[in-house]
């Protein structure tokens, strides 16, 4: 059977070798590599495409070897890879329309709300914790977006390091 | 045998460490580069202390703690005070420890600028002309052949400024990422692990002298932003002034959203971010059990290098003698150098 999978590699010399060495010995065979050195992501690290050829077993155990080594996987099969991420937000979040806070983020591409705890305090400001889960890489335009939401609301947001 | 006539320019607390460890280091600096420091002047708000033949730096503490002005000072007390202290001795060296203004940056800005035209190297603790003018401050400084030092004015003793620019020297610097103000952290802090309010916490600090009376440039992020830009500046070689910084403070934070942040492993941080991109000081998540879970008034830093990876340093943020040993350091290095 076959298997597609997107890496994310660091560029520096070397890196290309470390990944493809492992395969053969595994038991799988590689069918495309697609790497190009000039296109870096917004991690700045280059995406590489491989497709390999083998038994479930051997394809799993390939898997395997890039985790332990590190290896960040972005996509496999076409199902991309999730980051879960949270951010707080604080100031009137019920009288701004709660409903259309989640539903603006939701509508961002890649971007999905999975958790939302709100805890109110009287009259006053309430906090609000939301968990999101971001496709592999969107982790800052989700939170540039969710800020430009929260400016128009009147909303402090606390994000991540 | 060599030596340095040291002008000690604001005895407030700091300045009172300064003139503290000098009088506890100056035998050891002695012995190990040869050069005997010496305070001839101090000068306080309004009085000074003047002696060509050197004061002696316990005597001038007890007598500010015990009189408030150091015009007690036997023989030597007088009403002169600032800029015109600097023509009324011969002096090498000026270690400057006047309070931060962030609007006008004096007096911190003339008196630098002033000994530096004559010719004096000069420390300081001060972040006020820094976050101002840091570039003509720089440019002065060389213009007239002079040594400047400022590690104090960043994170108190912890090592950061002659640290990345002398041990990481190799390395180009991408982003420094820290907690780079004690008063905030304690608060946040304290919140976090009594879950009391932002307001009772606040006055709690204050009542321990933690916090200020006004506490404004704490916990507003204006104190953070200030060494946000030294660093950008001296680390980066980012052109940068106060108003180039995003800032928030810590004053919205309600006990809710720590508590929310604690149910999902995370704590808030008073966090500032110097890179190419990006110069904010603002309330953070930061992943319980990280580097930047770090508490009380302790000040870090993360260092993000080309080479070295991520390197994180730590240390106490404020205090008197604290941050005081950061500025006997840089007059060691002006002696390593110089004498």
């Amino acid at each position: 059977m076959r298997l597609n999978l997107v890496l994310e590699l660091l560029d520096v010399p070397g890196q290309l070798v470390s990944v493809l060495e492992p395969i053969s010995g595994l038991g799988a065979n590689l069918v495309t590599v697609i790497h190009k050195r000039d296109s870096k992501n917004e991690n700045g690290k280059i995406p590489v495409q491989l497709t390999l050829e083998g038994e479930q077993e051997s394809l799993n155990r390939v898997i395997e070897r890039f985790e332990e080594l590190n290896i960040t996987i972005i996509e496999k099969d076409g199902v991309i890879n999730k980051e879960l991420v949270s951010t707080i937000l604080i100031g009137h979040i019920v009288d701004k329309d709660v409903r259309d806070t989640t539903d603006k983020i939701n509508s961002l591409d890649g971007v999905y709300v999975v958790g939302f705890d709100i805890k109110l305090d009287g009259e006053d400001k309430s906090t609000a914790l939301i968990n999101l889960e971001t496709d592999y890489g969107k982790k800052q335009f989700a939170f540039d977006e969710i800020a430009k939401i929260a400016d128009e609301k009147g909303l402090l947001m606390i994000n991540e390091v | 045998m060599k030596e340095c006539k040291i002008i000690i320019m604001g005895f407030g607390s700091v300045g009172q460490g300064i003139a503290n460890a000098i009088s506890l280091k100056k035998e050891m600096i002695n012995e190990k580069y040869g050069v005997q420091l010496k305070v001839v002047a101090v000068a306080d708000s309004s009085t000074s202390a003047i002696c060509q033949d050197g004061l002696d730096e316990k005597l001038l503490i007890d007598i500010k703690k015990s009189e408030g002005k150091l015009s007690a000072y036997p023989d030597c007390g007088n009403n002169m005070s600032g800029i015109d202290v600097l023509d009324a001795v011969e002096y090498d060296l000026l270690m400057e420890a006047t309070p931060t203004n962030i609007e006008t940056a004096e007096p911190a800005l003339s008196l630098t600028l002033k000994a530096f035209e004559q010719g004096k190297d000069v420390v300081t603790s001060n972040k006020g002309h820094l976050a101002i003018k840091f570039s003509e401050v720089i440019q002065a400084a060389e213009e007239n052949g002079v040594e400047f030092k400022y590690e104090a004015s960043v994170g108190g003793a912890m090592p950061i400024i002659n640290f990345t620019r002398e041990t990481l020297s190799s390395c180009g610097i991408k982003s420094i990422i820290g907690i780079l103000n004690g008063t905030t952290n304690y608060i946040l802090s304290r919140m976090t692990s009594e879950g009391s309010s932002y307001d009772i916490t606040l006055r709690e600090s204050q009542e321990l002298g933690i916090a200020e009376t006004d506490p404004t440039q704490d916990v507003e992020g204006i104190d953070a932003a200030c060494k946000t830009v030294i660093l950008a500046n001296s680390l980066l070689g980012i052109d940068a002034t106060y108003d180039d910084v995003t800032v928030e403070g810590i004053s919205s934070i309600t006990s809710q959203a720590i508590d929310l942040a604690k149910k999902d492993g995370y704590l808030i941080k008073l966090i500032a971010e110097v890179s190419q991109d990006n110069l904010k000081v603002s309330p953070r998540l930061v992943k319980k059990g990280s580097s930047y879970d770090v508490n009380g008034t302790l000040n870090m830093a993360t260092i993000k290098t080309d080479l070295a990876g991520d390197i994180t340093v730590m240390g106490l943020g404020a205090g008197s003698l604290e941050t005081a040993s950061a500025m006997l350091t840089d007059v060691i290095s002006i002696l390593k150098n110089k004498y």
